[in-house]
C-alpha cells in the first residue's frame, strides 16, 4: 500500500476512510471524469443503430465535427452557415448578458456589502425569494410581460410611446432579460462576499486623499473585488451559454440557441454522436474563452467558487 | 450636503428599479393566476377567478411531476450531501500540490453547462449498460437513476462548497482528543464532527433539494419515464398553457414568502430573547422569571407572517363562496358587442367607399382604409360600451368567443378581408 494511502487510513480509520474514498472516487471518476471522456469518445463515432455498435462499422471518424463546420456532405453551401451562425450568436449573446449582469449587479453588491442595518437583511431575502421559484415559471413570467399583448406592450401603447405593440420576443430582448434575470444571484454573491471583507477605512482613506467616487471604485474597490467579479462573470457566462430553458421559452421563432441545436440532435434527430460533438464544441470553446479572459485579467482558477 | 442627498436618492431609485426587475415578474405572474382569460395574462384585467387553482389540483401530469420531483430530490439530497461531505473532508486532508488539481475537478461541474452533464451521463451509463450486457430497460437506464446521478454530479459541488466553509472552522484537535480518549474513528465522526457540521449539512440539503427540484437542463436528457415537475412545466409552456401554471407560481411564491418570513421571525425572536436575557438582572434569571418578549412585539417578520397567514385564510374562504360566472358572461357579452360594432363600422366604411368609387369611377385607390375601431393590443376591452349595438347578426358569434386573445385578432383579420375585397373591386 502506498504511503499516503496508509496515512490516509491511519487518520480516518479503515471503515470511515474507505467510505470516504469510495464516495470521492465515485464522484470524481465515475460521475465527472469518465462521463466526459465517454462523451468525447462518443462524439468521434458514427451514428449507428444499437446492434452495430462495437461492430466493424464502429470506427473513429471526424464526421460529426465536419458537419458543424461544412454542413451535410454534398450540401449546397460550402459551410454550415446556419449552425455556425447560431454558435457565434450564442457566444456573443452570452458575453453581452454577462456584461449586462455585471453592470447591473456591481452597484447592488457594493451597496449590500458596505451598508449596515436591518434593511440589508430584507434586501437579501428579497434577492433570494425569486430563486425559490421554478426556473421555467420565472422564464414564463417574463413572457407574460414581454409578449405581444403582454403587460409591457399594453403599458407602452397606453402611454403613447409606441403606436403598435413592439415584438420583444422576436427581437430577443425578452431572452436577454430572462438570462440576465436568471443569474443575478450568481453574479451578486461572489462580488458581495469579496467586497464585504474590504476594509472600509481604505475607502475612507482614498476619499480623504481627494479621490472621486469613480476613482475610488476604479483604483480601490474593483482591484480588490477582482476575484469575485471574475468568479461571477465566469459562472454567468458559462451558464448563459449553456442555458436551455430560457431560449426554449423566450427565444424568437427564427433565432436558436446552440444548446437547442444539441437538444434537437438528441431528441428530434436521435443522432447522439452528433449531439455529443456539438456539446464538446460548446464546452471546449467556453472553457478556452474563460481561460483566455482569466489570463487577460490575471485571475487564478482557484478563486472561482469562493 | 446637497450632493450627498442626490446620491442617496439615486441609490434608492436604482434599488427600486433593480427590485422591480427582480420581483416584478413574480407579481405579474401572481396577478395572472387570478385573471379569467384562458391564456395567462395580467392585462387586460377581466374577472377575478379562482378556477385555475382547482384546475391545477386536478392536473394529473402536474401532480405526477411533483411526485417524481420529490423522489428525485430525495435521492439527490442523500447522494450529493454524502459525496459533498466526503469531498470536503478529502479537500482538507490533501497536500497542496494535489489539492489544486482535485479542487479544479470537483468545482468543474458547476461551470460545465447542464446540457453537457446530462448528455455525458446519458452516454456514459448507456455504455456501461451495454458493456454489462443488460437490456434497454435495466436499472442503469432507468430515468430516476439517471436523473439522480446526473443532478448529483454538480449539486454535490454546491454542497461541497457549503460544507467546506464550515469545515474550515473545525478544530481537528477535537477529533484527535476523541480518538485519544478511546473513541473509534466512526464514533469520533458521528459524535464529534457530525454534530458540528449539522447546520451546514442542513443548509446543504436544502440547497441540494431546491437545485434538484428546479433543474431542467440536465434532467431534460435523463428523465426517461419519470418526467419531473420542471419537465412537465416546460412541456406545458411549449405546447399550450393555461393560468393553472400561474396558480402554481403563485403558490410557490406564497410558500417561499412563508418560509422566509418564518425563518426571519425565528431569527429576530432569538435575538430579542438574547437581548432580554442580557438585560435581566441576575436575580430575575435565577428565579427564571425575567420578562420574555412577546412573539409579536418589535418583530416585523412575525407580524408580517401573521398578516400573510390571515390574508391566505381570507382568500381561501372567499374562493369557496365566490363565483365569477356572471362577470365572465358579462365580459364575453361585451366582447361580442364590440366585435359586432366593429363589423358594422367596417361595413359602413365599405359602403361609403363603394359609393365614393362609384362617384369617382375608380380614380382613387382604397389605400387609406383603416378600421376605426382598431385600438390594437387592448382587444377592445377598454372601448366605450355606451355605443353598444343595435341588432345582432349570428354570423359574428363564433368570432366573439375566439378564446383568450380577447378579440385582438379580430380587427386585423377583418381589415385583411376588407383590403382583399377592396383590391378585388
Amino acid at each position: 500500500m502506498p504511503r499516503f494511502l496508509k496515512e490516509f487510513f491511519d487518520r480516518n480509520g479503515l471503515g470511515l476512510g474507505s467510505v470516504m474514498l469510495g464516495l470521492v472516487l465515485f464522484w470524481t471518476i465515475g460521475l465527472i471524469i469518465l462521463p466526459q471522456l465517454s462523451m468525447l469518445d462518443f462524439s468521434f463515432r458514427p451514428n449507428l443503430p444499437p446492434p452495430e455498435i462495437g461492430g466493424p462499422k464502429d470506427l473513429y471518424t471526424m464526421e460529426n465535427y465536419k458537419y458543424l463546420v461544412f454542413g451535410p456532405e454534398g450540401g449546397s453551401q460550402d459551410y454550415n452557415a446556419v449552425d455556425l451562425k447560431v454558435f457565434y450568436r450564442t457566444l456573443v449573446a452570452a458575453i453581452f448578458v454577462t456584461i449586462f449582469n455585471l453592470i447591473l449587479c456591481y452597484p447592488i453588491a457594493y451597496y449590500l456589502a458596505q451598508t449596515k442595518g436591518n434593511h440589508i437583511r430584507i434586501f437579501a431575502l428579497m434577492l433570494i425569494i425569486p430563486y425559490w421559484i421554478n426556473e421555467i415559471l420565472r422564464a414564463f413570467a417574463l413572457r407574460i410581460i414581454f409578449g405581444e399583448t403582454g403587460v409591457l406592450n399594453n403599458l407602452l401603447v397606453a402611454a403613447g410611446i409606441f403606436d403598435t405593440p413592439f415584438d420583444f420576443v422576436r427581437n430577443d430582448i425578452a431572452l436577454y432579460a430572462a438570462l440576465g434575470y436568471a443569474y443575478i444571484l450568481l453574479m451578486i454573491f461572489p462580488i458581495y462576499n469579496v467586497i464585504e471583507s474590504l476594509d472600509r477605512n481604505q475607502i475612507e482613506a482614498a476619499r480623504d486623499m481627494g479621490a472621486s467616487w469613480p476613482m475610488i471604485h476604479r483604483r480601490v474597490v474593483i482591484p480588490y473585488a477582482k476575484p469575485g467579479i471574475s468568479s461571477g462573470c465566469t459562472m454567468v457566462f458559462m451558464l448563459s451559454a449553456g442555458a436551455l430553458a430560457a431560449p426554449q421559452i423566450l427565444g424568437g421563432p427564427s433565432s436558436l440557441w446552440f444548446t437547442q441545436l444539441i437538444y434537437q440532435q438528441f431528441n428530434d434527430n436521435s443522432d447522439w454522436p452528433q449531439g455529443a460533438a456539438y456539446a464538446v464544441v460548446l464546452l471546449v470553446t467556453c472553457i478556452l474563452l474563460v481561460l483566455a479572459l482569466m489570463r487577460l485579467f490575471k485571475v487564478n482558477m482557484g478563486d472561482i467558487g469562493k | 450636503m446637497k450632493n450627498l442627498s442626490l446620491m442617496r436618492l439615486s441609490i434608492w431609485a436604482y434599488l427600486a428599479i433593480f427590485f422591480a426587475y427582480l420581483l416584478g415578474p413574480l407579481v405579474i405572474m401572481s396577478i395572472a393566476a387570478f385573471n379569467s382569460p384562458e391564456f395567462p395574462r395580467a392585462t387586460p384585467w377581466e374577472c377575478l377567478t379562482f378556477e385555475w387553482f382547482s384546475a391545477l389540483f386536478q392536473d394529473e401530469r402536474i401532480l405526477n411531476g411533483i411526485k417524481n420531483s420529490i423522489l428525485v430530490g430525495f435521492g439527490t439530497v442523500v447522494l450529493s450531501v454524502a459525496m459533498g461531505l466526503a469531498g470536503a473532508l478529502m479537500l482538507t486532508q490533501l497536500g497542496p500540490k494535489l489539492r489544486a488539481t482535485y479542487y479544479t475537478i470537483i468545482i468543474a461541474p458547476i461551470l460545465v453547462p447542464g446540457v453537457v452533464i446530462g448528455i455525458s451521463t446519458l452516454v456514459f451509463w448507456d455504455r456501461i449498460n451495454r458493456m454489462l450486457g443488460l437490456d434497454a430497460d435495466s436499472f442503469l437506464s432507468n430515468g430516476l437513476f439517471l436523473t439522480v446521478i446526473g443532478q448529483s454530479t454538480f449539486i454535490a459541488s454546491y454542497c461541497m462548497l457549503v460544507l467546506v466553509a464550515r469545515l474550515q472552522r473545525y478544530d481537528t484537535a477535537l477529533t484527535e482528543a476523541a480518538l485519544d480518549l478511546g473513541a473509534t474513528h466512526a464514533q469520533a465522526f458521528r459524535k464529534v464532527l457530525l454534530p458540528f457540521m449539522k447546520p451546514a449539512i442542513a443548509s446543504a440539503a436544502v440547497l441540494a433539494f431546491l437545485a434538484s427540484f428546479e433543474n431542467y437542463n440536465t434532467t431534460t436528457f435523463t428523465f426517461g419515464e419519470y418526467p419531473t415537475l420542471t419537465i412537465e412545466l416546460a412541456q406545458k409552456v411549449r405546447y399550450g398553457i393555461t393560468p393553472a401554471i400561474s396558480a402554481l407560481a403563485f403558490i410557490s411564491v406564497l410558500l417561499t414568502v412563508f418560509a422566509a418570513l418564518f425563518n426571519e421571525a425565528n431569527i429576530r425572536r432569538k435575538e430579542l430573547v438574547a437581548l432580554a436575557r442580557k438585560q435581566a438582572t441576575v436575580e430575575e434569571l435565577s428565579r427564571g422569571s425575567f420578562k420574555m418578549p412577546g412573539f409579536l412585539s418589535s418583530n416585523w417578520a412575525a407580524v408580517a407572517l401573521v398578516i400573510v397567514a390571515c390574508a391566505t385564510v381570507v382568500v381561501v374562504g372567499t374562493a369557496t363562496v365566490y363565483s365569477p360566472q356572471q362577470c365572465i358572461a358579462d365580459v364575453q357579452e361585451q366582447k361580442r358587442l364590440e366585435t359586432e360594432l366593429r363589423i358594422q363600422e367596417l361595413q359602413r366604411q365599405r359602403e361609403l367607399r363603394r359609393q365614393q368609387q362609384e362617384a369617382e369611377q375608380g380614380s382613387t385607390a382604397p389605400a387609406q382604409s383603416k378600421p376605426a375601431g382598431n385600438n390594437s393590443g387592448f382587444g377592445g376591452v377598454f372601448a366605450p360600451s355606451t355605443l353598444s349595438g343595435e341588432d345582432s347578426s349570428s354570423a359574428v358569434e363564433p368570432e366573439a368567443k375566439a378564446s383568450g386573445f380577447g378579440g385582438a385578432f379580430a380587427p386585423s383579420a377583418l381589415s385583411g378581408e376588407e383590403t382583399s375585397e377592396g383590391s378585388g373591386n
